[in-house]
């Protein structure tokens, strides 16, 4: 590490020799290993060995950005020529500044009980093919399971030209699947992802052999006694994946302030929400969405983010009302503000930019059982398959995986392929009462060009809304 | 570095491995992104990476190393960990060389060009003067330099060079319009028809109305037909058939869209991404995959060919079959009797978030953004905003009318991953939903 150390911090006072008014560089040596099992053979397994520096500089007003994998000065040398040189060249009018922070020198990591590194292949690839082997002994009809079981290692130095020198750690462990249960020709398909921020300990924490054979058996039932989803205007409760979807997709986005500044309107699109839109009614009083990186084991854990800003709770809506950006330094400075800590970059080869980190609901005070006595006619939507919504995150789309019929109350039959079509301020403007129950599953979030897949969490309780259009 | 390449193969085998294969990449790459009609940031990439691929007994493991400073150790790691895996079954084998490749070379002008601003200039120009506020996008040039070599005799070498640009130019939040430059000669390229094209797009989509949910006679442009080719030939690589995550399951020789649809996969033919190779060393060509609507393969690479009986397409990646290039064939209508063709219906010009209820059956919806045009005889009447469209992937490609009869290369932002070269489409009876208030 002395090496990269030297590198990061030779980059950064070469960048202000070279005329940048302000550098900073990030070292980031990330260790993967990803497991690919398809209908119970190990595909292969794909080593990550990841690891260089990126720089990004403030000259002139503008901002350069160049990264390399060779790890010698000449090299780094080359790569701050190249940043401060588009830097300097860029044509651009209006002067880029950035939120003033204090400078910090930290070391953090995240504990492993039982660190990845040391857990043998055999023992990962057993955890997977035991999945796999218990699911087929439910005697169900799944042609196609596909589990890819994850686990990444991340190294980060990062040092600028304020002062700041910040060593971090993040062990990481995830899983996605696909599972598709057929009966008499028609397939209910399912996927989901569990992540974890630490050591293989996170295995046991998501229970997963009992999640993924409840999951085979509610699509097996879904098949067997689903029946077509009520239509028009009724009372709906969601579980917490459709809450935590809700949260990332209808608040995390149209909340992060690059967004909201058009800087990102090629690609993942700008919002609804205007720049003068803090206090601007979302939805009812009982809605509070957070983001917060510090949440201990969320896959999106961090204390310090990569321009180096302490991580803190961020309450995006808070009884209702838009509450605060996300804000990097770059947008935070626009806003006259201060950066609360949302930059993160997926790799050291690119910039960090405007993300969520573990977005949810927060919690309140009733039982599932209470949200369900409320409902005389309606539907409890548990999970999602299909889902998406516009690029100013106005129209949302969330189609029921695990839905029942509800009356008077009580839990009916299944219901196949519910559908909730909704714009952000009817689907939060329903919310009329938020369940104590909780739960986080990942995501990978899109956004940025070059494309940056990141880490995040995507959680919340049940929740229940009131006389809601659904199909 | 092509020493480096032949150094992995040799020492994996000497460790034992049956079959390796090292693909060291240069890559050179520079970009420029734009928001609010300036630069906002400016790229510039400088690495190294060994794509490498080795199979012990059967065992498949794969990585990317960054470290070439000693390889002979991340070889022996990975034999190390490839000794502790499990045998795969279905693994059979990778592409015998020596293989002869095309004879391609990157533009010189392209590959000496140091600065993309006045490309930058000339589409926020373009999109300006047709009348945009706002624009945002990106201007790349890729170059990239691959050296191969494999433990089945295949030594080979691709630099390849492009350039590309998106832009996005908005009248207003809910009025904007999409352009793409795609071109490997700087001659061919142009961001300002590029910028126009959004500009255009974004000033016939202001005062847009709330949409009208049902069933419509749609035109696609080809950004967005390119997404559902996009998706199409992603589904079909033998990979997603096996882990149900397509439509095209047991579809061979089937009908999978309409006589007029044609779709080919050439990583030799002229694209951004045209290449000479693919992951085995197999060199491209052409194959087409649906030939007047009727499904004539899937993509493979030697193991999944072997899993079909039949022979690879060569499409191999790192670990999964994929697809280089689509090429659509052009249909026999003009752009100008495809719309005219529409008595009331729909311009659509963009799209994302395409997701499925089911991959197995491919019933889908897709979210429109930028102009969503209401045509009635012909012309565009009013703009709408705030729909959906709800479709299912095979019925929609079976509602194909017509193809215009020239192709645009289109690749886009995720939605369309690769390069596919596509005309404008007329589609018939198309599900169009929207949110409820």
């Amino acid at each position: 590490m002395e090496l990269e150390q030297d590198l990061v911090d030779f980059a950064v006072d070469y960048a202000r020799r070279k005329g940048a008014t302000y550098a900073e560089a990030r070292f980031e040596r990330q260790e993967q290993e990803n497991f690919f099992l398809k209908n119970g053979v190990l595909d292969a397994l794909y080593l990550g060995q990841d690891r260089g520096i990126g720089v990004k500089v403030l000259a002139n007003g503008s901002l350069g950005f160049a990264a390399t994998n060779t790890l010698t000065k000449p090299a780094v040398r080359e790569i701050v020529d190249d940043s401060v040189r588009i830097a300097k060249g860029s044509r651009r009018k209006t002067p880029i500044t950035f939120a003033q922070e204090e400078s910090i020198t930290a070391n953090w990591s995240v504990p492993e009980e039982k660190k990845l590194a040391d857990v043998p292949v055999e023992e990962k690839i057993q955890e997977i093919r035991e999945l796999d082997k218990q699911l087929m002994a439910l005697g169900f009809k799944i042609p196609a399971r596909y589990f890819q079981l994850g686990d990444n290692r991340i190294v980060k130095y990062f040092g600028n030209s304020e002062g700041s020198r910040i060593h971090s750690y993040s062990p990481r462990l995830r899983i996605f699947y696909y599972l598709t249960v057929m009966q008499d020709g028609e397939a209910e398909q399912t996927h989901r992802n569990y992540g974890w921020s630490g050591g293989w300990e996170g295995v046991r924490a998501w229970d997963l052999t009992n999640r993924i054979l409840e999951e085979a058996k509610s699509m097996d039932r879904s098949l067997r006694e689903g029946k077509k989803s009520p239509e028009g205007k009724m009372d709906l409760v969601v579980g917490p994946q459709v809450s935590g979807i809700a949260a990332h997709e209808s608040c995390g986005h149209p909340t992060e302030a690059d967004r909201v500044l058009g800087r990102e309107a090629s690609q993942a699109g700008k919002s609804f929400i205007s720049p003068d839109g803090l206090g601007m009614k979302i939805g009812s009083e009982h809605v509070n969405v957070c983001d917060d990186p510090t949440i201990e084991h969320a896959i999106a854990y961090y204390v310090t983010d990569d321009e180096g800003v302490r991580a803190r709770r961020r309450y995006l809506y808070k009884e209702g009302r838009v509450n605060e950006f996300l804000q990097n330094r770059e947008t935070a400075s626009y806003f006259q503000t201060r950066s609360n800590g949302a930059a993160r970059a997926v790799n050291y080869n690119v910039e960090a930019i405007v993300r969520m980190a573990n977005t949810f609901v927060e919690p309140k005070d009733h039982s599932l059982e209470e949200l369900l006595e409320g409902v005389r006619f309606g539907v409890y939507m548990k999970s999602f398959m299909e889902w998406n919504i516009d690029d100013k995150r106005y129209n949302a789309k969330y189609a029921g995986r695990e839905a029942y019929f509800v009356e008077n109350g009580v839990i009916k039959h299944p219901v196949r392929n519910t559908v909730i079509e909704l714009t952000t301020p009817t689907f939060w403007s329903a919310v009329d009462a938020v369940g104590k129950d909780f739960e986080f599953e990942a995501g990978f979030c899109g956004k940025s060009d070059p494309g940056q897949a990141l880490d995040a969490s995507l959680g919340g309780p049940s929740m229940r809304l009131r006389n809601v259009y659904l199909r | 570095v092509e020493d480096i390449a032949a150094r992995i193969v040799e020492k994996a085998l000497q460790l034992g491995c049956q079959d390796a294969v090292a693909d060291l990449v240069h890559n050179r790459s520079y970009q420029i992104r734009f928001a609010q009609n300036e630069p906002v940031i400016s790229n510039r990439w400088r690495e190294e990476t060994a794509s490498v691929f080795l199979v012990f007994d059967k065992r498949v493991v794969a990585t990317d190393i960054k470290d070439l400073s000693n390889t002979d150790m991340a070889v022996e790691r990975l034999v190390k960990i490839a000794k502790s895996s499990q045998r795969n079954p279905d693994y059979a084998g990778i592409a015998h060389g020596p293989f002869k490749y095309a004879r391609t070379r990157p533009d010189p002008r392209i590959l000496a060009l140091e600065d993309g601003h006045k490309f930058v200039e000339a589409a926020i120009h373009g999109a300006l003067e047709m009348g945009a506020r706002e624009t945002a996008g990106s201007f790349w040039r890729y170059e990239d330099e691959h050296f191969l070599r494999t433990s089945n005799g295949v030594e080979a070498r691709d630099h390849r060079a492009s350039l590309y640009l998106s832009i996005r130019a908005l009248t207003s939040l809910e009025s904007s319009g999409h352009g793409i430059a795609c071109a490997t000669k700087l001659s061919q390229f142009d961001p300002e028809k590029a910028g126009r094209k959004a500009g255009r797009i974004a000033t016939l989509a202001k005062d847009p109305k709330p949409g009208k949910a049902g069933r419509y006679t749609v035109v696609l442009d080809p950004l967005i037909f390119g997404s559902f080719t996009d998706n199409a030939v992603g589904r079909l690589s033998a990979y997603a058939v096996l882990a149900g995550l397509s439509p095209y399951g047991k579809k061979i020789g089937k009908r999978v869209a309409s006589e007029v649809v044609t779709i080919a996969d050439d990583g030799a033919g002229d694209s951004i991404s045209r290449k000479r190779f693919d992951a085995e060393g197999m060199p491209t060509r052409r194959h087409v995959l649906i030939q007047k609507g009727i499904l004539k393969t899937y993509l493979h690479n030697t193991s999944t060919a072997r899993r079909f009986k039949t022979r690879t397409t060569g499409n191999a990646g790192l670990i999964a079959p994929e697809p280089h290039a689509v090429f659509v064939k052009p249909g026999n209508w003009t752009k100008d009797e495809i719309f005219s063709e529409v008595k009331d219906g729909l311009w659509l010009t963009n799209t994302w978030y395409t997701r499925y209820q089911s991959y197995v059956n491919g019933d889908l919806s897709t979210i429109p953004r930028d102009g969503i045009l209401h045509i009635r005889k012909g012309e565009v009447v009013e703009a709408w905003k705030d729909v959906r469209l709800t479709d299912n992937l095979i019925r929609v490609m079976k509602n194909v009318v017509a193809l215009s009869d020239k192709t645009e290369q289109m690749m886009w932002w995720g939605e369309v991953s690769i390069p596919n070269h596509v005309p404008y489409a007329l589609i018939k009876d198309v599900g169009i939903t929207r949110s409820a208030e």
